[in-house]
């Protein structure tokens, strides 16, 4: 089925049509970004239930961007009638456009080209199997609530599992002189995280799951289930690793986060724009093995962060990044393009109408290889499986790798020993980490149960992944 | 008392809702923010922009028994100006029918305390938006004066939040605060291209402090260019000092979350010395600076309707209150504080020259610093460090430091110098012994 359209998108459409008018007749380019969204959060846990909308996802509102000889402004609002248009008008001439005098002497407001673009026309909506209105709230907790007794019940050391679930459907309409796009979009996603507990130390094992979909998404959420509550119990017992270089594997979630922070945010071309990135030096040079190829684009897979057009309105991409270890090109938002004199790749997003548009990534991964997991494993003689991605940071200036993961299971003579060592952290640089790959495993997977911030903030979903990898990387 | 005729309105329009569909017990929240931005790429403005957004949210609560126990569910909702009255009552019946599967234990909401409006003192107050704007982006600048290290971008909010808080109980408080946001990124290209991140937050036109911070972090980024290694691999005495000093502290002001409590996540108990406990459990020594610790109330009223002040959560290591919402308090049988973004901690008794008479390796700036405060571990990669061998002072960076607060809570030193970072004024300096550094 098809996700509909929004019906106070539908019934405004008109009048933001008159908005735009009259912004087009004073400024040499306008468009409107309006949004419909509902997020809804379900949970489970010994602490309680809860069924929440999303505080950040949940919105109706409106972003409008101008170019006032060049200089570009936004202004975001959430209310309009036809009796507001002249204020919002105003407030956009009297308070936005001046703000450019509220800078420092030697400052400069920045002169864009003119915004060039092409005749778009569509409405387009994604598919689901089963809407979580439908499926209803009852369901779904009894659900959550049999995983998370199930998980509880496992062992006495287990202190809790929290279950949860999420989905956000959303319709976005963008409108500008040549531009008239609607889109209605959803994803769903799912985890359960078991905590266990030993004296005053708390471990815990997470497992997600997530797709471009409706509650279909939970029919598999169980699956790891008892996998999950072994891992924590086992984790009680694991201790610190000792620093040093290993050859490593890593699970495709731990592979996502490579691909996703190590590397993919150093190849948003904003920060090409404020010269914050190495890969802009980089560009058709080796910068992985040729065994890696690497995409992104809200059109590279069907997941949670696919989409049919950015919040600047242009048209979903599938960039492909890396080409067999060579470095061909970053992805960009559309002002950034106009920095750049490149063409934009449908990666400007915001968090929200109510904050700017930067390029983002979307659905990133690497593509799959040759060979199986457990060739993999048996050809480390002394080394880890990396496994449960838990947090990374970006270095795009110095490709400096901080990644952290939940846990390294040792591998001897090419078997896994059931040793584990936590928590594990993951540093070097990441050419050297990405050029030491030496096999790919023949499967790929990615999910998207978690956000991505641009720096400590500016929040969207995303997803990455990828195969397992093997390679040499220095663990802490 | 801060009315428009819009919003009461809206209010009454959910008021209206709530009784058509027999709800008798909410929270209505309403959020008005307006605010100025500025984004900065070296010294050109690359994008300006304003907001002016009015939010709704309505948690609607519903009594009910499950098993013969009495339970309270709740379920909280978005509702717009831009919605008909069916709409209002579709999404709020859908709200209260969610609430019928959520078996929480019953408590009782907050009681009606004082009803008040307070606009909370800043200098930003009587100033447009747009001219607090310039002042802070003339501080923001002011330190770059074109030497080696310069701002690469920096972005500056300026807001106003104006927040209402209606409840089934008799609450109608609310309050105006003003703040500044942002952050920027210093750059150094020689002898190594190398930046630094800093974020801030200020109540008030702190200009000086933010000079202050800009420069500091350009001196960081001066001496981050020279850095050329990693630390070799091993255990260091590490001072860990500036905003990260602040995240170390965040384990006991999580560890003592009414919900912590209540989910046998933390085992801390008020009179207990928490900072004397051992991994297993047990208790030793406190050998290093005892913790003496307050929450600090950032707003006057939680979300839920609390009135907000000051309290201490360690004396000398003991703890002296749970803190959270509503529901979590009633449950293990505290006074519901609402939740805190702030602390303050006490000076310890070493100085910063004190610590660093023995060698040692001070990191003054991580790539991302994370406290577990489930496990208790903390660490990150290192972007910028300096290491004494007992001879001389070396810039380093990379590899990175992983340790546990639980092992070392009880030895850790603390500096009598001070510092107010977002959110913390506390020491600028922690010190620990024997804290494994993964580098070269």
């Amino acid at each position: 089925m098809k996700v509909k359209n929004s019906i106070f998108l539908e019934d405004n459409k008109p009048l933001l049509k008159e908005f735009l008018d009259a912004l087009l007749a004073r400024y040499d380019y306008a468009s409107i970004l309006a949004t419909d969204s509902i997020s809804r959060n379900f949970s489970v846990s010994k602490m309680g239930t809860n069924i929440n909308e999303d505080t950040v996802l949940t919105e109706r509102g409106f972003c409008t961007k101008v170019y006032d000889k060049g200089q570009a402004c936004e202004y975001s609002f959430n209310s309009i009638s036809k009796d507001s248009i002249p204020t919002l008008i105003k407030e956009i001439e009297e308070r936005l456009i001046p703000l450019g005098n509220s800078v420092p002497s030697g400052v400069t407001p920045y002169l864009f080209d003119e915004v060039s673009e092409e005749t778009t026309i569509f409405n387009e909506s994604t598919d689901y199997e089963q809407d979580p209105e439908e499926l209803g709230d009852e369901a779904i907790i009894d659900l959550l609530t049999r995983i998370s007794e199930k998980g509880r019940a496992y062992d006495e050391r287990i202190i809790d599992c929290r279950v949860a679930f999420s989905y956000q459907k959303y319709s976005k309409l963008f409108l500008s002189r040549k531009k008239d796009m609607t889109q209605n979009v959803m994803w769903a996603s799912g985890y359960f995280v078991v905590m266990a507990s030993e004296g005053e130390e708390i471990q815990d094992s997470y497992k997600p799951v997530s797709m471009l979909g409706g509650s279909e998404v939970l029919r598999t959420l169980e699956n790891s289930l008892e996998g999950c509550c072994k891992t924590a119990i086992d984790l009680l017992d694991s201790e610190p690793i000792k620093p040093g270089e290993y050859d490593c594997i890593c699970e495709p979630d731990v592979t996502g986060m490579i691909v996703h922070e190590a590397f993919g945010h150093g190849v948003e071309m904003d920060m090409f724009v404020k010269d914050r990135a190495l890969a802009q030096q980089y560009i058709n040079k080796p910068v992985a093995s040729e065994l890696i190829t690497m995409h992104d684009g809200a059109s590279t897979i069907p997941e949670v962060a696919s989409y049919f057009f950015d919040d600047e309105g242009v048209l979903a991409h599938d960039t492909i990044i890396i080409d067999k270890g060579i470095l061909k090109t970053g992805i960009c938002d559309s002002q950034s393009a106009m920095h750049l004199k490149k063409d934009p790749t449908g990666n400007g997003r915001r968090e929200s109408t109510q904050r700017k548009a930067y390029t983002r990534m979307t659905n990133t991964i690497f593509e799959a290889g040759d060979s199986t997991v457990e060739e993999m494993i048996a050809s480390i003689k002394d080394g880890f499986l990396l496994c449960e991605a838990d947090s990374g940071m970006e270095d795009p200036k110095n490709w400096g790798i901080q990644l952290m993961v939940k846990m390294a299971r040792e591998i001897k003579d090419g078997r896994l020993t059931g040793k584990i060592y936590s928590p594990i952290v993951l540093t070097g640089y990441v050419p050297d980490l990405l050029k030491s790959i030496s096999m790919i495993s023949d499967t790929m997977q990615a999910s998207g149960s978690g956000y991505c911030g641009k720096g400590y903030k500016e929040w969207v979903k995303v997803s990455d992944g990828g195969p397992y990898i093997k390679a040499r990387i220095r663990l802490g | 008392m801060y009315r428009t005729g819009k919003d009461v309105n809206m209010k009454d329009r959910i008021l209206a809702a709530l009784e058509r569909l027999h709800i008798d017990e909410y929270i209505i929240t309403e959020d008005q923010t307006r605010s100025a931005e500025l984004f900065f790429i070296k010294k050109s403005l690359d994008t300006r922009r304003i907001k002016n957004n009015t939010s709704y949210s309505v948690t609607v609560y519903r009594s009910f028994d499950k098993d013969e126990q009495p339970m309270k569910g709740s379920s909280m909702v978005h509702v717009y100006d831009s919605m008909t009255d069916a709409e209002l009552d579709k999404t709020l019946s859908g709200a209260y029918l969610a609430a019928s599967f959520v078996c929480n234990p019953t408590y009782e909401l907050q009681e009606k305390t004082v009803n008040e409006f307070i606009e909370m003192k800043s200098d930003l107050q009587g100033k447009t938006l747009e001219e607090s704007a310039k002042i802070m982006a003339d501080a923001l600048f002011a330190e770059d004066k074109d030497g080696d290290a310069f701002l690469n971008s920096a972005e500056l909010f300026v807001n106003e939040v104006t927040t209402r808080i209606f409840t089934s109980t008799g609450i109608d408080a609310g309050y105006r605060k003003y703040y500044v946001t942002g952050e920027f990124v210093a750059q150094c290209k020689e002898p190594q291209d190398v930046e630094t991140y800093q974020g801030f937050r200020y109540d008030s036109l702190e200009t000086e402090a933010l000079k202050a911070k800009v420069r500091r972090t350009l001196d960081y980024t001066l001496a981050r260019a020279q850095a050329k290694k990693a630390p070799a691999a091993g255990n260091y005495r590490v001072i860990i000092c500036d905003s990260y000093a602040k995240e170390l502290f965040e384990y006991y002001t999580a560890r003592s979350l009414a919900p912590y409590i209540y989910g046998k996540y933390s085992s801390f108990k008020l009179g207990e010395n928490v900072q004397a406990k051992t991994a297993d459990g047990g208790n030793t020594e406190i050998t290093g600076d005892p913790l003496t610790v307050s929450l600090i109330a950032s707003v006057p009223f939680s979300d839920e309707g609390t009135r907000q002040i000051d309290r201490q959560l360690l004396d000398k290591g003991v703890l002296k209150t749970y803190h959270g919402g509503v529901r979590f308090s009633r449950y293990i049988g505290a006074e519901p504080t609402g939740n805190y973004r702030s602390i303050k901690v006490a000076p310890g008794t070493t100085s910063v020259e004190e610590m660093k008479k023995q060698p040692y390796l001070q990191v003054v700036n991580f790539s991302d610093f994370q406290m577990d405060d489930f496990t208790g571990h903390f660490g990150g990669e290192i972007r910028l460090a300096f290491l004494y061998d007992g001879e001389t002072v070396t810039p380093v960076t990379g590899g990175s430091i992983n340790g546990s607060i639980i092992e070392k809570q009880a030895s850790m030193q603390l500096s009598t110098e001070m510092q107010v970072e977002d959110g913390y004024e506390g020491p600028l300096a922690v010190c620990f012994d024997d804290i494994a550094v993964a580098g070269e």
